[in-house]
């Protein structure tokens, strides 16, 4: 699109001179995200430091209908955050600031631009715990996280970032400034307005300040491995011990070519021919863990297990935990495109769906990676293929849908934790009743009535 | 952050140097730079976005075209002739500080740092240098004794030299108007070279276990001969016999990062054929080290000095990477009770890997109360010649530096790279801290030993 004229001279006056952005180049940094297949520029970006500056930009996108992409570091992984119509994009990363940690209410109040990594840095400090783990934490806002209502391994336990939500600063697109729910744990004032925006992937409104719910740092962690010759078999485990009354705080699956790859990189010693790893972490009081972590020992060796380690202090748990993530570093170093998914079903069916996965994999002639959250039922799928060999990265794109196909199949969903964004729009219509459908396009526009927030995201 | 690390992985700046492998000479290396180029080596960037943890320049400004993710798409785009490499592309290439944190971030292990200076290396050889530059790197840099000479004539001017004592202040601080307000250390007086014996024998009564050549490189050399002596004496008083090589020049390091392959190889050759004929050789200086340790990706493996230059990099070593080989045994320094803190040098820690051997020479020392400072392993914002042209935001940088020691309460920073000891200095003294900023050799060098206070 083109801007309207005078629009960046405006946003200037704004955000101030170093606050916009215009170079073709820079634009182009603003293109993508953390997907494989999405590309697409915005006429200008835009750092807001302050709620009134983004209240600001608000009105001028609506005054003279420009789309509005919010963004925060670009991790997304479903192109939400690429400006598909252009506009501005409005990047929260300099609004970071820790507004408060009230330890002694357990909440805390941030900017959105503050990442989630430094949250935790800080938290740690009061013994306080923010559970919430979208395995980007490194690099992704909270902005982020809550649009996308992100999750990760201890949502197993501890749900994902939706449960932690108590309030938000919001600016409409009209400018209004508005602040929603509040401090406390228990609140039911009217339509929960909060807990609708999370996850709407940026098309309602731009949140600018989160208040989270925080729990106290558990006071004891012990990592459990345990190794198996067949993926059943672990599935089987994790619904043994989830029936016996332990909750882990994580269950991460990997499977044999994850193996093989641990073994060349940081070698656990593993055997080569083993099917699946199933790496648990019992966290609470240090006396329950204990116990949990001999029970957990003992209903691996039960269902069949060819090895079970419990890791015998912070160092060896922490290799076991760098082993997974240098297995899942290698799915990226062992292809030039990787289209790694977030198909997710009830917890019982992963055996099936990992079966049925296997057999993509066999049909279509490709490498299939399996890393997941066992726990929860979320399974991130990893197809090995190459963009620039089309016809490699067509049996790749069959197989994806395929893998779609077969989670909806299984009771599940297309996504536990990217969102739709322009990835998956196309499997909306499969996935909800043209009803639910409906409702979501009505309430986009009592929130957006010129459409201008994050436009062609979610749905067709 | 140090859970997030990768393993085993970063025992050196990592592989995409040795993509350097064709063409005889700079000039024919240059010719191949397309080849060079490792584009598929960005090409593998998942877009994960990890890199904006660890990137000191993208914690100022969080712009995307100034970290790892952003600059690694650029230059595939521009390799593919969809960009113009004109003004913007060429500043964003300019705003890596090289200091390789990212790369031991990054799951698909994508040597970034790298690939920014072949990017850059492509730039001089499509568009040359510019005038200045050549005047500094070629006609310059790139013979020590005219350096030596130059720098020698304004060491003669009253205040721009020092003998002893505090290397900051007074009369070179008129010369910080070249550098935009960074202080400059004022020139070494004599120079270290007059300073030390060609060899310096170990102290009498103890024994001698060999003979290492001392390479000092230009901060040390020039600026920084206190340190350089103290790393001789150190050396000698472990036993060894130190021999300062005469014909050494720059380690290249400098003209490398800016691109210009061609002068950094002249360099390299010239240390090689000085140093090749010792067993050991040790610098106290990371960027030398760094430099010294990859001189073999200069060169293509058709010309026989590239094994030559393999084999003198596998007998570098950083002082404190040599001193706690077996064998050590620290000097004894309860003449001075001291609250240390250490700031890693990025050319240490990133491109060496070079994490535990200053702690374990810390806390040997008796006396020496080591403090760890939050963030001892990022970058304190010079980055040589960066710090000059991006100053806000190595100023920001160097605050967030200052903002680390000061909560340690240490009376002493100490660090092992000239370049880090420039910008600490300036910051401590920018942010009026009671700190000393010293290198790391000088708590235990011989006749400097104990004269802290």
């Amino acid at each position: 699109m083109e801007l309207p004229k005078g629009t960046t001279e405006k946003l200037r006056k704004i955000a101030g001179e170093k606050g916009v952005l215009t170079s073709p180049v820079d634009l182009l940094t603003y293109s993508y995200d953390g997907t494989t297949n999405w590309e697409a520029k915005p006429e200008v970006v835009v750092f807001p430091t302050t709620t009134e500056q983004v209240s600001e930009i608000m009105k001028l996108a609506t005054q003279d209908v420009i789309p509005v992409t919010v963004r925060g570091a670009g991790t997304n992984l479903s192109g939400g955050s690429i400006p598909v119509f252009g506009g501005i994009v409005l990047c929260t990363t300099r609004m970071n600031r820790i507004i408060a940690i009230d330890a002694a209410n357990f909440s805390a109040t941030a900017e959105v631009g503050v990442v989630l990594h430094d949250l935790n840095q800080e938290l740690v400090k009061h013994r306080l715990f923010f559970p919430p783990d979208p395995q980007s934490f490194l690099a992704a806002t909270l902005g982020g996280c809550v649009s996308e209502n992100a999750g990760g391994p201890y949502a197993v336990k501890y749900g994902v970032f939706k449960h932690y939500l108590l309030g938000m600063r919001i600016v409409l697109p009209s400018g209004a400034i508005i602040d929603l729910g509040g401090k406390t744990m228990k609140n039911v004032t009217g339509y929960d307005l909060p807990q609708l925006i999370c996850g709407s992937e940026g098309t309602l409104a731009v949140i600018t300040q989160v208040t989270m719910r925080l729990l106290p740092l558990p006071q004891a962690r012990q990592t459990v491995l345990a190794v198996f010759d067949n993926v059943v078999t672990a599935g089987e485990t994790v619904q043994r011990i989830l029936a016996s009354g332990i909750m882990p705080a994580k269950i991460e699956l990997m499977d044999n070519w994850v193996i093989q790859r641990i073994e060349e990189v940081t070698p656990l010693g593993l055997p080569l021919t083993a099917e699946a790893i199933l790496l648990f972490e019992l966290d609470g009081m240090s006396e329950a863990v204990k116990k949990e972590t001999e029970e957990v020992v003992d209903c691996c060796k039960k269902t069949g297990a060819i090895d079970v380690k419990p890791a015998r202090d912070t160092n060896e748990a922490e290799n076991f935990w760098t082993a997974r993530r240098a297995g899942f570093s290698a799915i990226f170093g062992n292809a030039p495109t990787v289209l790694a998914e977030d198909v997710t079903v009830p917890p019982n069916r992963i055996p099936e769906l990992i079966g049925r996965i296997r057999r993509c994999a066999r049909t279509y002639d490709l490498t299939i990676v399996i890393i997941g959250h066992a726990g929860d039922g979320n399974l991130h799928p990893a197809i090995l293929t190459n963009r620039k060999d089309p016809a490699h990265y067509a049996r790749a794109e069959k197989a994806l849908d395929d893998i779609f196909a077969a989670a909806l199949d299984l009771g599940g969903v297309l996504s536990g934790e990217h969102g739709i964004g322009l990835e998956k729009k196309r499997f909306l219509k499969q996935a909800l009743p043209a009803e639910a459908i409906y409702l979501l396009k009505e309430i986009k526009k009592v929130f957006d009535p010129k459409g201008i927030l994050n436009p062609g995201k979610i749905w067709e | 952050m140090e859970h997030l690390l990768l393993p085993a992985h970063h025992n050196g700046y990592s592989s995409a140097f040795s993509t350097l492998r064709s063409g005889q000479r700079v000039t024919e290396i240059q010719k191949n730079m397309d080849y060079l180029i490792s584009v598929d080596d960005a090409s593998r960037c998942m877009k994960c976005g990890f890199c904006m943890s660890s990137c000191p320049v993208y914690g100022v400004d969080h712009m995307e075209s100034h970290v790892a993710r952003g600059r690694n798409l650029l230059i595939q785009w521009a390799n593919k002739g969809e960009i113009n490499t004109e003004g913007a592309y060429q500043d964003a290439l300019s705003f890596c500080i090289l200091c390789g944190r990212c790369e031991a971030t990054c799951p698909a292990r994508i040597s970034s740092a790298t690939l920014t200076v072949q990017a850059r290396a492509q730039l001089v050889t499509q568009k040359g240098l510019t005038w200045t530059e050549q005047l500094v790197y070629r006609g310059i840099l790139k013979h020590r004794s005219l350096v030596a000479r130059l720098l020698g004539l304004a060491a003669k001017i009253p205040g721009f030299s020092i003998n002893e004592g505090k290397p900051l202040r007074h009369l070179a601080d008129l010369a910080s108007i070249f550098s935009r307000g960074l202080a400059l250390p004022r020139l070494s007086s004599p120079f270290l070279s007059q300073r030390i014996p060609r060899r310096t024998l170990p102290p009498f009564g103890i024994q001698r276990r060999g003979e290492v050549a001392f390479f000092p490189g230009c901060g040390l050399e020039f600026f920084f001969a206190d340190s350089g002596k103290a790393i001789a004496f150190a050396l000698a008083e472990a036993g060894f016999e130190v021999v300062n090589p005469f014909g050494q020049t720059c380690c290249g390091l400098a003209v490398q990062s800016a691109g210009d392959l061609e002068t950094a190889t002249l360099m390299a050759r010239k240390n090689i054929e000085v140093l090749s004929s010792f067993a050991a050789i040790v610098t106290g200086c990371a960027t030398c080290s760094a430099a010294l340790k990859r001189y073999g990706d200069l060169f293509s493996p058709e010309d026989p000095i590239q094994e030559k230059a393999r084999e003198l990099s596998q007998k570098i070593y950083d002082f404190s990477e040599f001193l706690v080989r077996p064998g050590f045994n620290p000097p004894k320094t309860t003449a001075f009770p001291l609250r240390v803190t250490y700031h890693d040098p990025c050319h240490l820690r990133w491109h060496q890997g070079i994490h535990d051997a200053p702690r374990k020479i810390l806390h040997a020392l008796e006396g020496v109360t080591f403090i760890e400072m939050e963030g001892a392993d990022t970058c304190c914002g010079l980055g040589g010649s960066f710090g000059i042209k991006h100053r806000e935001i190595s100023l920001a940088i160097q605050a967030k530096k200052m903002e680390a020691i000061k909560k340690t309460n240490a009376q002493v920073v100490v660090t092992s790279c000239p370049g880090c000891l420039i910008q600490l200095m300036d910051g401590v003294r920018r942010h009026q801290l009671p700190i000393k900023v010293m290198h790391i050799a000088q708590l235990l060098g011989g006749e400097t030993r104990g004269k802290v206070k």
